[in-house]
């Protein structure tokens, strides 16, 4: 075990200084800093000492070091837009991303995860035809579609819901909330949705797949050959086995929803990363792109490495196939 | 006395869009009380499905179409889903073939046994595992204890088929259907394995229906053996006269292609060309195209399955006798 979870600690490690490479060559090569945060009046010596604090006059591989050390003391540089610290702009939206993604994953699990289940153990039943139908248009239809036809039936047409913002936000010290008001938790209920419809769709399909495979396998047939009670074939035997992938997927999915909100957020106008990010882009803001692409790569990169330290709690098998 | 198991008219069919191709025609036999009855025939004859059939474990879209089946006096053929679980493992074993396979990756062995129990007997957990130990202790396993914790990939592949027969056999069933228990063994552990399948039918006395298209191993444990060509019973009788003196040619056929068989007589014969496949089975009896023997009537007019008794007898206009070799 021990062997085997460092193993994946070091290959994560590997990966997160790759990105961050990444991350920085971005910042280092396209975009001209001096250019973007000079004012047009600037001396000389203003000139030198910019230069100097960015560090624009040392060798590249100092350059990188220094950068690295900044990304872990929370130092991400200066927004060639707004001239504030990177740091500030990602910490001011990162709370709206961060509940938007969780009220996502909590629709993902609570709606996919049972019909998922259903749908596998009763493929031919009406109510699985119907979803599997149903799951069509999840898969298909793009997020914007979702989120503006959401927003034209419950919004404009109904009224019921606001079709955008985060309505009141209550401020605590470190962690803006839009939990704690109801404005706050009418305005999360489209956008969640929009964000986890694809996600809900995606973990039904993966689920049934998955049990209808493990339904066909040997050791099932033998489990009912043996009459094995209907109940514990299907919520022990089986449902075990599709764990691992489905964590797998669940985890990676929530990359997804993180990474995907981009879109969604620009349908709501959702004062999260995703809408902070696009609006970089518009301006060529590179510090913040690429301190944005590092963050995702990172929570992408954490999630796999949690994923991959609970495996031997489902199946010991992979500490003797992976390690 | 009755039968422990009578068969009558088992068919299975494969639907197809068309017509429905008949993957078991008719078969009738029986099973004794302690019996082991012998079921062989070429990869593809219908051995399995009937072995499947019996228990109602047919994966669709094959289905039974016919045909009556009792155990021990009752019927069960057309029991609902729930009465048949309780058929399943408690009185109808079934051994699989591939111990690879066959037990589940991600649960213990202790928990494959105490599952079985929990699902036929009302015990408690105690005594399920205690039952469990015993079994694995049975089969030839030591530290059986130890076992019990362990899963399936910490076992070798003898030692995976040893826990399926406990398996099969630890709710105490009046008859075990066993699926080529040995084919998928090494050579070396398939003996160990058919041994211990022998002192546990010597112990216990429960009935088996041995399937295999290995003669060496039908010679050494069945009492009777019935022969499957093409979804059909040919031949059946006697282990000793259905093996030392075949009346059908394909029985005779099967006899020859065995190595260290006597009547292969130092050489090996194939039987020229291969069992048909169920969307073009001869007319007539099948066997016919491949048949040394056969004439015109063989390939217009399916022969019926007779002989001295019920239990003797063989499907076939030509039959192998002494005095006609
Ligand atoms: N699930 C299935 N769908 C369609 N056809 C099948 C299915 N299972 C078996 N068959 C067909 O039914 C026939 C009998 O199969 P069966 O498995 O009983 O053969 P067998 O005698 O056990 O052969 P083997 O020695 O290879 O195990 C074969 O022609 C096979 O192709
Ligand atoms: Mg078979």
């Amino acid at each position: 075990m021990f062997r085997y979870a460092s193993a994946r600690i070091a290959q994560t490690v590997v990966v997160l200084l790759a990105i961050a490479f990444i991350g920085f060559l971005l910042v280092s090569n396209l975009g001209d800093p001096l250019a973007s945060l000079l004012p047009p009046d600037a001396t000389p010596q203003d000139r030198a000492a910019l230069i100097a604090t960015l560090h624009l006059d040392q060798p590249v591989a100092m350059r990188f070091l220094t950068f690295l050390k900044g990304l872990l003391v929370g130092d991400f540089g200066i927004s060639y837009r707004s001239h504030e610290p990177v740091a500030a702009l990602i910490w001011e939206r990162l709370p709206a991303t961060v509940e938007l993604a969780f009220a996502s994953l909590a629709i993902t699990l609570l709606v996919g995860v049972p019909l998922g289940v259903y749908c596998g153990i009763r493929p031919r039943s009406a109510l699985a035809k119907a979803v599997m139908f149903v799951s069509i248009a999840g898969v298909t239809l793009p997020t914007f579609v979702v989120g503006i036809l959401l927003i034209a039936v419950f919004s404009v047409k109904l009224g019921l819901l606001p079709s955008f913002g985060r309505g009141q936000t209550v401020d605590l010290g470190f962690w803006k909330t839009g939990l704690l008001t109801a404005s706050g938790w009418r305005a999360l209920v489209l956008p969640a949705i929009t964000l986890s419809l694809f996600q809900v769709t995606f973990v039904i399909r993966m689920i049934r797949t998955q049990l209808m495979e493990v339904g066909h396998s040997e050791f099932i047939r033998f489990a009912r050959a043996r009459g094995v009670e209907a109940r514990r074939i299907w919520f022990v035997h089986a449902l075990k086995n599709t764990l691992l992938p489905v964590i797998t997927v669940l985890a990676l999915q929530f990359g997804n929803i993180i990474a995907f909100s981009v879109v969604t957020e620009n349908v709501f106008a959702w004062p999260g990363l995703g809408s902070l990010f696009l609006q970089s882009i518009q301006t060529a803001d590179m510090p913040v792109i690429s301190v944005y692409l590092i963050i995702i790569g990172a929570i992408f990169m954490m999630l796999n490495l949690l994923v991959e330290l609970s495996y031997p709690l489902i199946d010991q098998r992979v500490l003797r196939e992976r390690a | 006395m009755t039968p422990l198991l009578d068969v009558r008219d088992l068919s299975i069919v494969l639907p197809r869009e068309d017509r429905d191709l008949v993957a078991l025609n008719n078969a009738s036999f029986t099973l004794g009380r302690g019996e082991v009855l012998g079921l062989v025939g070429e990869s593809g004859a219908g051995k399995s499905l009937t072995g499947a059939a019996i228990i109602d474990l047919l994966s669709p879209p094959l289905r039974r179409s016919a045909g009556r089946i009792t155990l021990d006096g009752e019927r069960i053929d057309g029991l609902t889903p729930a009465q048949m679980e309780k058929v399943r493992g408690r009185r109808i074993g079934f051994v699989f073939q591939d111990p690879l396979t066959s037990l589940n990756p991600v649960l213990t062995i202790g928990r494959h046994f105490t599952d079985t129990l929990l699902s036929h007997f009302d015990i408690s957990f105690a005594e399920a595992r205690r039952r469990a130990v015993h079994w694995i202790g049975r089969v030839g396993l030591s530290d059986p204890e130890l076992r019990f914790d362990q899963y399936p990939h910490h076992l070798s592949g003898g030692m995976r088929q040893r826990i399926v027969i406990a398996l099969a056999l630890c709710c105490e069933p009046l008859m075990v259907i066993a699926d080529e228990p040995t084919t998928a063994l090494d050579v070396s552990v398939q003996a160990h394995v058919l041994k211990l399948l022998r002192d546990l039918h010597a112990e216990t006395g429960v009935a088996v229906l041995l399937i295999t298209h290995d003669l060496g191993v039908m010679a050494k444990m069945a009492d009777r053996v019935a022969v499957l060509y093409a979804g059909r019973i040919v031949e059946i009788g006697p282990a000793a006269r259905l093996l030392g003196a075949p009346h059908h040619p394909y029985t005779r056929g099967l006899l020859r292609a065995t190595p260290s068989h006597k009547a292969a007589a130092g050489r090996l014969e194939p039987i020229p060309g291969s069992m048909p496949n169920l969307a073009s089975i001869p007319s007539g009896c099948a066997f016919h195209p491949r048949c040394p023997r056969a004439t015109e009537i063989c390939r217009d007019r399916v022969p019926v399955l007779e002989g001295r008794h019920e239990g003797d007898a063989v499907a076939c206009w030509h039959p192998v006798t002494e005095d006609r070799p």
